[in-house]
């Protein structure tokens, strides 16, 4: 048993720091989270040097690492500013992963290297308004007209939408289809196509750089090579998706956890209240000490489920486990974190604010706390 | 063109805080990052930029522990084509006189056109390193440059002198170069590099393989011998103002506004 | 008698302000280890500087020829050393300049002779010549021994002792044939380039605010550029602000850059290494804002904020605008 990051990873790692250092500014960080834009010029850097297609295969001009590598940038992201982190880390969002999984080498080579390249930025279109945590039916519809096919419907919550080049939308191609999920299908529709319509969603509480739209789609028509895998396996695919993906949001939790503990960890040692600095005190020193507890906790399980997936021996029951713990880890470390600044916590300027209100967003996507607690259960009750 | 450039993996210090250990002798390092020099960070960076221009091979050369080879793949990863790592356990508490010696053994053996080094460390801030090589080397050498261009069998560089002043100097190849900040910009390690150099081997060599004797080499080879460290003196007594951000900018603007300077 | 030398440095027809901090050092010295203090001097047209030299040495060896007008490591390496192998000094100073760092080091490997580079004190305990030099960018001092030796080379850094006039001391100009005989030309000094003038010049300037690494990031210079605005003074800089090009080069500050003498010098997240020392010590009022105590800054500063400077310029740069407004 060995617990230790390979040389290689440690120096991934460390690049990341490095350039996340100099890039994700504070500045920058306070003012992307007001204008709510997408830092399409970090992103750009950030994929020239490779940082967002860690998990692509190097035919494809990605990297050819697994989702554990991608976990160690995605928390070194995180960890400089969780809104940047997510944007940047999430410009190349599940269609790319699916058309790995499941598309035909066409799709893999339109598709995959302009996305490595950071030419361009991708979406998963799965949540409807009437659809979250439940996908097994939706209310969009792809109906089979010649060769191809006419969607219809709405989209909410997307990531990247009103940027995003290429979207691969979950449709219901036939809704008489018992149980309901093996009749949907996955698709992929390009920025442009007539029809396909995005707004932008403002005011979130966090990610506020991680846009997020709304996707509408009237009689958009694509053809049978926008099909991606088989006719009715969507469902499936996007669960499986999420048992990657999932592991991600966990690291962003955990580099969000360590970024907020890592300057309240500095703000209590420089911090002196009754004659000496907080951290003297047991009442910040302890809560300093389970907050460093709790992350490396979340990181030892996150980092196991990412092996796992990476062994090929996915464990799903794993994945939700990481998701849920870490997400609430981020959430409670950076509670604590601006708590140990005090009122100081509670302004921008001091920033562990944002990175709560960007925490939050962990326990909510790709699967709600909620729907990660039913996925353990599920496998508790097979397994014990 | 074949280029060396030698590389030295030092703790980052100056927002750290140094303590000097026990034997009174050294600073404590446990606690500190260690990373490339910042002077040889610009050299690597100009001997990528030479050869990405004009052909070639660069290779990165430390003294040093075992340690050192996160900055070598580092370099590696920047693109630097080999390292070359020189450790042996009578190596160590060399100065910069027997850190030269070391270096020379490993060099003389190489082909190179040019060899860079940074223009000081910033630990021990010998600035020594590069000219005493060149010397034994026996090539010609320019100190803290900050432009390099060559026309056939010369180089061409310019020398950064006191206060902003350069001076041009032509000097035949093979030559040693040292490097001061600014002459380029560093690039990020990316992912690709860190690829690439996973299939570039580090090559170890030690006191025999570079036939040397221990007495010429660390603290018997060398010419300084530590005695102690300490804190320095200082020159003026400061008065460290105290209190809240309020406070103490009320306190600069008193003394501004005593002195007329407001 | 045994000689202790001190190499003359000169630039552009000017001797160098180190060459006499090395000369005062070097009486006493000389004083100390009953030696004769001789000043060296290499060039073309020397005469001046031999006879202003004088004044601060027993001895003056001037070696004239017109290959040594401007300074090649190569040229001066060849002329010292047949000079340091017939005389035997006991110990030659040279600045840890431009000038020094170019050649004591392989001077001092061809002769093996020990170096000590950048030093900022040394001594003759009894044999053993020690010296003091600064590490980790000033933030610690090591004392070390030098290796016994017959001569020995030390590179001093400059500005580090006081030049005192005292009585001129009518040292002996002696001239010695240039060993030199033929061009070198593998190693050529070309010509000198000068930087650029500046659109502000800093020297003139009453306040200055200089800027370091610590301000981290270049969104931080229009903060920084309201403070100097709203004190009326200029923003000046540390070496890495010029590197990194947040800065024009005629903004350093610095032994690279301009040496300054404001009435005000704001140091705002500079360490304060040697080399940025030694372009604004003498200012009138220095204050300093760093959040390491331990920052060798502080040591020549004349007020200390020991704080994060984020939490300190804003609220500075209203202050000074209040008590403006109140002023005027
Ligand atoms: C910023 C942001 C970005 C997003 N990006 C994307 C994207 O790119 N693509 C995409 O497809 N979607 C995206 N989403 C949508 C996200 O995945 C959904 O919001 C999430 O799955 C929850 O769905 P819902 O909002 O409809 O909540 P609901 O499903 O309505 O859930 C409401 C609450 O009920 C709970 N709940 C529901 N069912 C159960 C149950 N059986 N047992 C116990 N509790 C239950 C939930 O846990 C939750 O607490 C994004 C959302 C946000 C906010
Ligand atoms: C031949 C030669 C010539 C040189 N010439 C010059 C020259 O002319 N001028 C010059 O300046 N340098 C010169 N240098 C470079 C010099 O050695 C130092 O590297 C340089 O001065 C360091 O600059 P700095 O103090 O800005 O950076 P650092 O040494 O990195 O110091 C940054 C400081 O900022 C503080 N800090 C960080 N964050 C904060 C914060 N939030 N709040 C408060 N404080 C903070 C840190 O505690 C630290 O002390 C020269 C070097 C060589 C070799």
């Amino acid at each position: 048993m060995d617990f230790d990051l390979t040389e290689e990873q440690k120096d991934i790692k460390k690049a990341a720091r490095e350039f996340c250092e100099k890039e994700l500014t504070p500045e920058l960080a306070i003012e992307f989270d007001k204008k709510e834009e997408f830092p399409i010029e970090l992103y750009r850097k950030a994929a020239k040097l490779g940082f967002t297609s860690m998990r692509f295969p190097e035919e494809y001009d990605g990297q050819g690492y697994g989702i554990l590598e991608d976990c160690l940038v995605t928390e070194e992201m995180c960890r400089v500013d969780p809104g940047l982190g997510v944007a940047i880390m999430s410009g190349t969002f599940a269609l790319p992963d699916l058309v790995l999984t499941h598309g035909t080498e066409e799709q893999k080579e339109k598709y995959i290297p302009p996305l490595s390249r950071g030419e361009k930025v991708s979406a998963g279109a799965f949540t409807e308004p009437e659809h979250g945590s439940d996908l097994s039916l939706m209310d969009t519809t792809a109906i089979k007209k010649g060769d191809g096919w006419v969607i219809n419907g709405d989209k909410q919550f997307i990531t990247n939408a009103p940027v995003a080049d290429s979207f691969c939308v979950l449709c219901q191609t036939s809704p008489d289809a018992k149980p309901t999920y093996r009749g949907e299908s996955l698709f992929t529709v390009d920025k442009g196509t007539d029809g396909l319509d995005v707004t932008k969603l403002k005011d979130k509480m966090g990610i506020r750089s991680a846009i997020t739209g709304a996707v509408s789609l009237s009689d958009v028509a694509v053809t049978k090579d926008n099909l991606l895998g088989e006719l009715n396996k969507g469902f499936y695919y996007v669960l499986e998706f999420f048992d990657g993906s999932r592991i991600a949001v966990a690291a962003q939790a955990v580099g969000m956890a360590q970024g907020a503990f890592e300057r309240a960890f500095r703000y209590a040692k420089e911090r002196k209240q009754f004659g000496s600095p907080i951290i003297q005190f047991q009442g910040i020193s302890f809560k300093l000490a389970d907050m460093a507890t709790k992350i490396q906790t979340a990181r030892l399980l996150t980092h196991k489920a990412a092996w796992m997936f990476d062994q090929g021996k996915v464990d799903p029951m794993l994945t939700a486990m990481a998701k849920a713990y870490a997400s609430r880890v981020a959430m409670e470390v950076t509670d604590e974190a601006i708590q140990v600044y005090g009122g100081y916590g509670y302004l921008a300027d001091y920033h562990v604010e944002r990175f709560h209100r960007c925490a939050k967003i962990t326990e909510i996507y790709e699967g709600t706390t909620e729907m990660q607690k039913l996925t353990i259960m599920r496998y508790l009750l097979k397994r014990m | 063109m074949e280029i060396i450039v030698c590389i030295k993996h030092v703790p980052e210090t100056a927002e750290a805080d140094i303590t000097i250990d026990e034997s009174g002798k050294r600073i404590e390092v446990e606690d500190l990052v260690f990373d490339i020099n910042e002077w040889d960070d610009y050299a690597l960076e100009e001997a990528v930029q030479l050869k990405e221009k004009l052909g070639g091979s660069v290779t990165a050369m430390t003294v040093g522990s075992e340690e050192g080879d996160s900055t070598l793949r580092k370099c590696l990863a920047r693109g630097a084509d080999r390292a070359i790592r020189l450790t042996d356990k009578a190596f160590e508490g060399s100065d910069g006189y027997a850190t030269a010696k070391i270096l020379h053994r490993a060099i003389k053996e190489l082909p190179y056109d040019l060899i860079l080094t940074g223009a000081q460390a910033g630990d021990d801030g010998y600035a020594q390193v590069g000219v005493t090589l060149a010397e034994l080397l026996g090539v010609p050498h320019a100190t803290m440059v900050k432009k390099v261009e060559f026309s056939g069998d010369q180089a061409r560089v310019n020398r950064e002198l006191e206060g902003g002043l350069e001076a041009v100097i032509e000097m035949k190849l093979p030559a040693l170069i040292t490097i001061q900040t600014g002459i380029n910009e560093p690039r990020y390690v990316s992912i690709m590099g860190i690829r690439k150099a996973k299939s570039k081997e580090i090559k170890v060599l030690g006191l025999k393989e570079l036939g040397l004797k221990e007495d010429e080499v660390g603290k018997a080879g060398s010419w300084m011998t530590v005695e102690r460290m300490f804190v320095p003196p200082v020159e003026k007594e400061v008065e460290i103002l105290e209190g809240t951000s309020d406070e103490v900018t009320t306190k600069i603007t008193d003394i501004l506004r005593a002195k007329g300077l407001i | 008698m045994t000689e202790l030398f001190v190499l003359a440095e000169h630039r552009q027809g000017e001797i160098r302000d180190v060459t006499f901090e090395l000369l005062t050092k070097g009486k006493e010295l000389a004083k100390k280890t009953s030696t004769d203090l001789t000043a060296i001097v290499l060039g073309h047209n020397a005469g001046n500087h031999a006879k202003r030299l004088a004044d601060h040495a027993k001895r003056v060896l001037v070696i004239e020829d017109p290959r040594l007008e401007n300074f090649n490591s190569e040229a001066y390496q060849m002329v010292l050393s047949q000079l340091i192998s017939q005389r035997k000094p006991s110990l030659t100073l040279m600045g840890h300049t431009a000038f020094g760092v170019d050649l004591a080091p392989s001077l001092a490997t061809e002769l093996n002779l020990p170096l000590a580079t950048d030093c900022v004190d040394l001594d003759f305990e009894g044999e053993t010549l020690t010296v003091i030099r600064q590490v980790y960018g000033g933030k610690v001092n090591v004392k070390a021994r030098v290796r016994k030796s017959e001569g020995y080379i030390v590179t001093i850094r400059p500005a580090t002792f006081e030049t005192e006039e005292g009585t001129p001391l009518g040292g002996k100009i002696v001239t010695i044939e240039s060993p030199l005989s033929e061009d070198i030309e593998y190693k050529r000094f070309i010509e000198y380039v000068q930087p650029p003038a500046g659109e502000v010049d800093i020297t003139a300037a009453d306040s200055l605010i200089g800027i370091g690494r610590g301000i981290k990031d270049a969104d931080n210079m229009p903060m920084m550029e309201e403070l100097a605005a709203t004190l009326g003074g200029v923003l000046v800089c540390s070496r890495p602000i010029v590197d990194k090009e947040w800065l024009p080069a005629d903004r350093q500050v610095g032994t690279s850059g301009k040496t300054v003498k404001p009435k005000l010098y704001i140091a705002v997240g500079i360490s304060g290494a040697f080399q940025h020392l030694t372009g604004m010590k003498n200012s009138d009022l220095i204050i300093a804002i760093n959040k390491d105590p331990k920052a060798p800054i502080f040591r020549v500063a004349d007020y200390g904020v020991v704080e994060d400077l984020f939490k300190i310029v804003p609220s500075l740069k209203s202050k000074i605008s209040e008590a403006r407004e109140a002023h005027t």
